[in-house]
């Protein structure tokens, strides 16, 4: 059912092309993606990357330490602009890590076998871009050694946290979505260690997977209980998938700031997080499929898809802007309607159309097949969405705070070169991660991927002539 | 693979078409009359027969429009499952030229529902501000364009569906999903702006980004909890008794559940939101719905459409049983009425609920027509796109 044979040359236009190409069987997807992680040693690029991010990570640990020995001050943020790039590069980041989970959660809910390929991958950088996303909270608060202060933990001061304000509700939300992710991610990869701990060839090696696979044997009775937790946890997880983001975009909409306080906000940000978490993915998994030989895995299929959810969320993005546009006008309210004409037109105004333009207008070329299937344009046009979405969220939280409801208390926000390296920075942890998993775990969901292939189809064999009527 | 035989499966709706379409007819003729004589006789008055008529017309259009938004999305995503289970939606999203008829009364009775016609708007500075979008012309022309945006794509999946009945063209399902895509944009705007005009224009200082969205939750819930009583219906009349199976029933349980928990999500943000700002033009909205005999009605609305369906659908047994299914569809579609109800009425009746039994009569003569034209097309073709090339899969799917 809806699986085509692989032997199949022609793309059927109603079942669509097989998920797994290139005449793999179950033993040659083990091989392909085993052997990325037991290959002596890796590709020449993977060094230099390494060496390149671990750079950046240094200079973001530098810049923590040169803010905690100086203090906030280093940062752009001033009044009336208290918010700066932390809160920017943080919903940016957290942004990025719901592609993870929508894809092994809702993704899965509706039956979309073409996850498979791309789930674990997209669920490792999720967990990494919250990392990323989590540096900030904890080093914005100015006297870090209070920040323990955001956990509700009972002492002999009897001093508790704001339940009121939505910044600790973003410790909830976001500690709960790290937590489940992992959790997924991890529980998903048990039978695929398992599988390297059987192949493993060196004793370290063996001990070390055998460890992480907690004793994973593959019987019957284990594979049922791992299925209806991964149900489980798909279907808990998928909640979390809209909470997270609805949270984070209710850290503007509860103030009463014009351009932050309006109800569509959490719909928005959640659309708007799936759109640039896909960007990531696709802009990842464009140049690992390259260069590990995992072309005929992660599809050209794959990838069309993913551009096409793409072009869904942006478009939802769109509606959004549109409707906070229309809205604006409509209210009759002046400030309202001076804060939008200010973000098109105002200082800046450079931000607000990079945002519109990189987020509306380009995806909009995915509405032909020939883009969606162009490696260069995909490369591109996911490079651009993250542009876009960082701008976003730039433009609101900048544009707002400068134009305060007072003229005289205006400002200008610019950050400093600590604030760019800062954010620079966490790139380099993020590709760093990234690349240590490339390294060491299966990018692939190889149990889950053999799942969607015809051979594990019971009446593979019987329905081979059936599947062509 | 099961093996479905499907040969000596009743397919036709043509012999009931008909009578049910009779009834129904019966049924809003006399929901015709007991309104007219609701109105003139009784004492009950043009301005609250339209704002009833408002109410249940709103009802109607949102079940419409959830129908044709399932036709859409599931060519947009090429779902295989509910090919057995379109054909009933394609059929309903076709009562658009029905409703644009019924949209007449609206037009007539503007003066009485909006206030934004009244003269001394101008004086209004806020309001004065709008009526460059709010008038009677530019209201008018936006409806030609909603109906002719949804009847339009409502005709092209219903003829295209069933020309493939006759022919089994492929190319017909591949033509529907190349243009399902662009349909989906221009449903997103006409509906939002649809919304805004028919129901958040009620109270025309009021304002929230999100309406539009939540008259979208509302109105496919709705609509799929008809789905599950049309085919609950027609399993009992012996119809599409190999094709629909219990894990159809299974899947439309779980969107229902999965859309009530949307619905709740979007009420939320819009409520928390207004509540946690605490600006006065936001709240006055709400404040109307939590003053006076308003208040348990609201307070119904977060339990009774939210918390009790969510409990209802949770687990997997009432979703595959079709009569269980039924009952909690039939509970949905009342509160999605209420719901209807209450985001119209207290802006007229600011002071607490004053039901009128014109309320019921309009949803008779509405719902009554409504039915019977739905009923008499589905007669006209067969009950599934008998030859849509997924339909194999649809007919063989099984919940794992």
């Amino acid at each position: 059912m809806g699986i085509a044979t692989a032997s199949q040359v022609e793309p059927d236009p109603i079942r669509g092309e097989p998920l797994v190409q290139g005449g793999h069987d179950f033993a040659s997807v083990t091989d392909a993606v085993c052997g990325v992680i037991e290959a002596k040693r890796p590709p020449l690029i993977w060094f230099i990357s390494i060496a390149i991010s671990s750079i950046m990570t240094l200079v973001l640990f530098a810049m923590i330490v040169y803010l905690f020995w100086t203090g906030i001050g280093v940062w752009g943020v001033n009044v009336p602009v208290g918010w700066g790039f932390a809160i920017v590069n943080f919903v940016f980041w957290v942004g990025i890590g719901h592609a993870g989970t929508l894809i092994s959660a809702i993704l899965f809910l509706f039956r979309q076998q073409w996850r498979t390929a791309i789930n674990r991958f997209a669920e490792a950088m999720t967990i990494f871009a919250v990392i990323c996303a989590l540096v900030f909270p904890g080093i914005h608060v100015g006297r870090v050694w209070f920040a323990w202060w955001m956990f509700p933990i009972p002492y002999q001061q009897g001093v508790w946290p704001q339940f009121r304000s939505p910044l600790l509700w973003d410790v909830f939300a976001v500690g709960t979505y790290f937590m489940v992710s992992s959790i997924f991610w991890y529980m998903g990869m048990i039978p695929d260690l398992a599988t390297i701990r059987d192949r493993a060839t060196g004793t370290t090696r063996r001990f070390v997977y055998g460890l992480l696979s907690l004793g994973w044997r593959g019987s019957n009775r284990q594979w049922h209980r791992y299925e209806r937790a991964y149900l489980l946890l798909a279907a808990l997880a998928t909640p979390l998938v809209l909470s997270v983001h609805s949270v984070v975009s209710f850290d503007f909409a509860v103030s009463q700031v014009p351009g932050w306080h309006t109800t569509i906000l959490p719909p928005y940000f959640v659309a708007g997080a799936i759109f640039s978490g896909f960007a990531m993915v696709v802009f990842l998994a464009v140049p690992a499929r390259q260069l590990y030989g995992l072309k005929s895995i992660i599809t050209m299929r794959h990838i069309e898809s993913m551009n096409k959810i793409m072009l869904a969320t942006g478009s939802m993005v769109g509606y959004a802007y549109a409707i906070e546009f229309f809205m604006a006008w409509y209210s009759g309210n002046i400030y309202e309607q001076f804060t939008f004409q200010n973000r098109a037109f105002g200082e800046y105004w450079w931000a607000y159309w990079t945002m519109a333009s990189c987020n509306v207008i380009v995806p909009q070329i995915y509405w032909f097949k020939k883009a969606r299937r162009s490696l260069v344009v995909t490369m591109i046009v996911a490079f651009l969405i993250n542009v876009g979405m960082w701008f976003e969220r730039f433009v609101i939280v900048v544009t707002s705070l400068s134009r305060d409801f007072l003229p005289s208390s205006w400002g200008f926000y610019w950050p400093t070169w600590v604030d760019i390296l800062t954010f620079a920075g966490t790139f380099g942890l993020f590709f760093t991660l990234f690349l240590l998993f490339l390294r060491f775990l299966p990018m692939v969901a190889m149990a889950e991927l053999k799942n969607v292939m015809p051979a594990a189809h019971p009446v593979h064999h019987l329905s081979g002539e059936k599947e062509g009527h | 693979m099961r093996i479905i035989d499907t040969s000596q499966e009743n397919r036709s709706f043509s012999d009931l078409a008909p009578n049910v379409a009779r009834n129904a007819l019966f049924v809003s003729v006399f929901g015709i009359l007991a309104s007219l004589i609701l109105t003139f006789m009784l004492g009950g008055g043009l301005e609250r027969f339209f704002q009833s008529y408002l109410v249940n017309f709103g009802y109607f259009l949102s079940l419409t429009l959830g129908a044709l938004f399932f036709v859409i999305i599931q060519h947009v995503v090429r779902a295989s499952w509910s090919v057995v289970v379109r054909r009933v939606a394609e059929v309903l999203s076709s009562n658009f030229l029905l409703m644009a008829i019924l949209f007449l009364p609206v037009i007539a009775g503007m003066d009485h529902l909006f206030h934004w016609l009244d003269p001394h708007a101008v004086d209004d500075e806020i309001l004065a501000g709008k009526l460059g979008y709010l008038n009677r012309t530019f209201f008018i022309l936006r409806w030609v364009l909603y109906f002719g945006i949804w009847a339009g794509l409502a005709r092209f999946f219903y003829t295209n569906s069933v020309k493939q009945d006759e022919t089994g063209d492929i190319k017909l399902t591949l033509r529907m999903e190349k243009f399902s895509p662009l349909s989906v944009i221009l449903f997103a705007f006409s509906l939002t702006f649809a919304s805004f005009d028919l129901l958040m224009s009620i109270n025309p200082h009021w304002y929230s980004t999100i309406f539009g969205v939540y008259y979208f939750a509302g109105s496919v819930l709705g609509s799929f909890a008809m789905f599950a009583l049309i085919f609950h219906y027609l399993h009992k009349k012996g119809r599409l008794l190999q094709s629909v199976t219990l894990e159809h029933f299974h899947d439309i349980g779980k969107l229902m559940f999965a859309f009530t928990v949307f619905w709740a999500y979007i009420g939320f943000s819009q409520y928390m939101l207004y509540w946690y700002g605490n600006i006065p033009e936001e709240t006055v909205w709400f404040l109307h719905r939590q003053t006076g005999s308003w208040t348990p009605v609201t307070w119904f609305i977060l339990f009774g459409h939210f918390v009790v369906p969510f409990l209802g659908l949770l687990s997997r047994i009432p979703k595959r049983r079709s009569a269980l299914l039924r009952f909690i569809a039939l509970y949905v579609l009342a509160v999605h009425w209420i719901d209807i109800y209450w985001i119209a009425m207290p802006e007229w009746f600011n002071n607490g609920v004053s039901f009128h039994l014109l309320d019921l009569t309009l949803f008779l003569a509405i719902g009554g027509l409504w039915i019977s034209v739905a009923a008499r097309r589905l007669g006209r073709a067969s009950l599934v796109p008998s030859k849509d090339p997924r339909l194999s899969d649809s007919l063989a799917f099984e919940n794992s």
